[in-house]
């Protein structure tokens, strides 16, 4: 088994090399940097330009091959990742903004997971009775509402509610405010910040699960398995729970697994719906401000965490199912 | 963990390929049949799916015996009744007729134009002049939205075509021809999965100009949207692949690309008519997301991306800005689901692959 991982490991190596090379000749040949120095006012000298370029290694008049070298050699001698047009470091920068991301979106992330879950499980066992009909219904629904409209529209009801009890009950934008040194009013400070966009991201991922684990559920509990577990005088939930519940969840647990990569990446809408400097914001302003280096950082953490997520979802799988061997 | 090994970045993609893995096998006894329908649902409206798919086996068989004195029911015939008889499937397609309407023909009925400004009504609310009111800047709600549906129906229709078309020639294409072109090809599927398309995207479409844009965001969304895809398609193949009429096909000669034009292609003919429409779904919403953040479609265009970002700026005074582009782009969505969800049904009764998540 260590040495099929290590093999996977090795695999996924190569292919996240590949992957984030080729993003960085994507980027270099989509995003002009150069741009951003020729909408200043007054605008700097070319030879000012240049040199301010060829300090960050995104020169368009140095070839392309010459910088992707340099580029490698940074990040593999020193790991450096590069500098922004602005000539700040990338990688320092994105390491004080995962913070942010995690803070934001674990919380969402387990409330989904759980909310969905269980009501898969519930919506499985009742099948085309009314509770049933009616959370599929509200759920197809909730399911096509693209994410931004959701937030904004859990802001619009915030607000609404703020008016009309007259205080500030919710926080729409930023992680905290709160200035004092009380542990618990921090506490209560961070809480409703984070409220409003937990709400608006558990919605969509509960859904998801929901409508996946009551497929999943429905697709063991007629097995042959299950119903021997019940000709034995198994009670129908433990038969659900121990037997049919347990093989259904391997495909929930893998797109647990892959939804590590989003956790991340996921998160753009709510963060710049929020203003929350986490990294989903800070994807959306290195593409914006024509920052080659740092779009290509981003890409290639995203990377790491789809291929971790990945293998997770491999080590899960042969964990919650016996018949499956790792070879 | 040795043929499903990677199953694509995000959860559609994972759940895809269990349905898909889920829908080869579709001959299956017909009582068997319906119990794996009833299993299956429509997250719309699952006892009325069920009840229908017992009938629609039922006339089926009728329609075997009848054969001989009575003309037969032809296919698309067949099709038409199942899906008119789901209410839900019905509703979404007038409501996808009207929308469809509204965007090409919905500009006569104001005389602004998405691009004209009336400097006299900044932020106005609804009134008789302007059906929505304006923008802060002074643009017609109405017109704006009008021009987005349509671009944002554009966008997520040619894109979601594209997808289809390639997915399914490069589905069946890494399957068919086995050895060390299937492996050299599911790597490099991998491989495009490792970076979310979501980045590349908004990578490429950034440097486009404002009347070209959306363009760009086509393009994008075809060329990056049709990896996971692929990889379902190419589980499905792995069955169809064997069928006896594609090796008698390969003994007669007949030429790899044919066989995969007629013979292959053909058998997951419902399955890519299904995820072509709710693929439009998940196109509008990627759509919906670039624009929003900026690195979609830009001004002087416009879409209902765009128009949100404008409302999320006033969400406090104009509250209209934000509200009549929502929901006109949940219709959308909504009524697009709908519709892919009756197709299932209709087309393809059988098919496990209900309750999927797009």
């Amino acid at each position: 088994m260590i040495k099929y991982i290590i093999k996977r490991i090795v695999n996924y190596i190569v292919m996240l090399f590949v992957a984030v090379s080729m993003t960085y000749f994507l980027a270099s040949a989509f995003m002009s940097p150069r741009s951003m120095y020729m909408m200043r006012h007054p605008v700097p000298p070319e030879a000012s330009i240049d040199s301010q370029l060829t300090a960050a290694n995104i020169n368009d008049k140095t070839p392309i091959i010459q910088r992707y070298f340099t580029w490698l050699k940074n990040i593999f001698t020193q790991w450096n990742w590069g500098l922004a047009p602005d000539q700040s470091p990338v990688g320092p920068a994105i390491a004080s903004r995962a913070a942010s991301s995690v803070q934001l979106v674990t919380l969402a992330t387990i409330l989904g997971i759980l909310l969905g879950v269980s009501i898969g499980v519930y919506t499985a066992i009742r099948q085309y009775q009314w509770q049933d009909r009616v959370l599929n219904s509200v759920a197809t629904f909730l399911l096509v509402i693209p994410a931004a409209v959701m937030a904004l529209l859990v802001v619009l009801a915030a607000i609404q509610i703020n008016t009309a009890s007259g205080s500030r009950i919710f926080y729409v934008t930023g992680l905290h405010s709160y200035q004092g040194s009380n542990p618990w009013l921090y506490l209560v400070d961070t809480l409703q910040h984070l409220i409003l966009p937990t709400i608006s991201m558990t919605i969509p991922g509960a859904v998801g699960y929901h409508l996946t684990q009551r497929t999943y559920l429905l697709d063991t509990i007629n097995a042959d398995y299950v119903r021997t577990a019940r000709a034995k005088g198994l009670t129908l939930n433990k038969a659900i729970r121990r037997h049919a519940l347990r093989t259904s969840l391997i495909p929930t647990a893998q797109s647990v697994a892959f939804s590590i990569a989003s956790v991340f990446t996921g998160a753009v809408i709510s963060e710049s719906i929020y203003a929350v400097n986490g990294l989903g914001k800070y994807f959306v302003t290195a593409i914006t401000m024509n920052d080659i280096n740092g779009s290509v950082a981003i890409a290639a953490f995203s990377g790491v965490c789809t291929l971790a997520g990945a293998l997770l979802a491999d080590l899960f799988s042969v964990w919650l199912d016996p018949r499956i061997k790792l070879s | 963990m040795v043929s499903q090994d990677f199953q694509g970045t995000d959860m559609t993609d994972e759940e895809q390929a269990t349905s898909a893995e889920q829908g080869g096998a579709q001959a299956a006894p017909a009582a068997a049949a319906v119990d794996s329908a009833a299993a299956s649902q429509t997250p719309v409206d699952s006892a009325a799916a069920a009840h229908e798919a017992a009938e629609n086996a039922g006339i089926e068989n009728m329609a075997t015996e009848q054969d001989k004195q009575l003309k037969r029911t032809g296919r698309m015939t067949l099709y038409v009744h199942r899906y008119m008889r789901n209410p839900g499937a019905v509703f979404g397609l007038v409501l996808l007729i009207v929308l469809t309407f509204f965007s090409i023909f919905g500009k006569y009925l104001t005389h602004w134009g998405y691009a004209d400004l009336d400097y006299m009504a900044l932020g106005a609310p609804p009134s008789a002049q302007h059906f929505l009111g304006t923008t802060p800047g002074g643009s017609d709600l109405y017109a704006m939205i009008c021009r987005g549906l349509g671009r944002s129906l554009s966008i997520g229709i040619i894109s979601s075509i594209g997808n289809t078309i390639i997915a399914a020639i490069v589905g069946t294409a890494i399957a068919y021809f086995r050895g060390w072109f299937e492996k050299v090809g599911m790597w490099l599927l991998d491989m495009l999965l490792v970076v979310p398309s979501f980045l590349l995207i908004a990578m490429m479409v950034r440097g486009a100009s404002g009347t070209s844009s959306w363009l760009w965001l086509v393009f994008g969304l075809t060329v990056f949207g049709w990896i996971g895809y692929a990889r379902v398609l190419r589980t499905l193949t792995l069955s169809l692949r064997e069928l006896e009429y594609v090796r008698a096909a390969q003994f007669m000669g007949v030429g790899s690309f044919r066989i995969i034009i007629r013979h292959l292609i053909p058998n997951l003919g419902s399955v890519l008519i299904i995820n072509t429409v709710l693929g439009v779904v998940s196109a509008v919403n990627s759509e919906t997301s670039l624009s929003f953040l900026g690195l979609g479609i830009k001004a002087p265009d416009t879409s209902l991306g765009t128009l949100l970002t404008d409302g999320q700026s006033v969400i406090l005074t104009q509250p209209w800005v934000l509200v009549f582009p929502a929901i006109v782009l949940i219709l959308l969505t909504f009524s697009m689901q709908l519709i892919g969800d009756g197709m299932r049904d209709a087309i393809d009764p059988y098919s496990r692959s209900g309750g999927k998540a797009e």
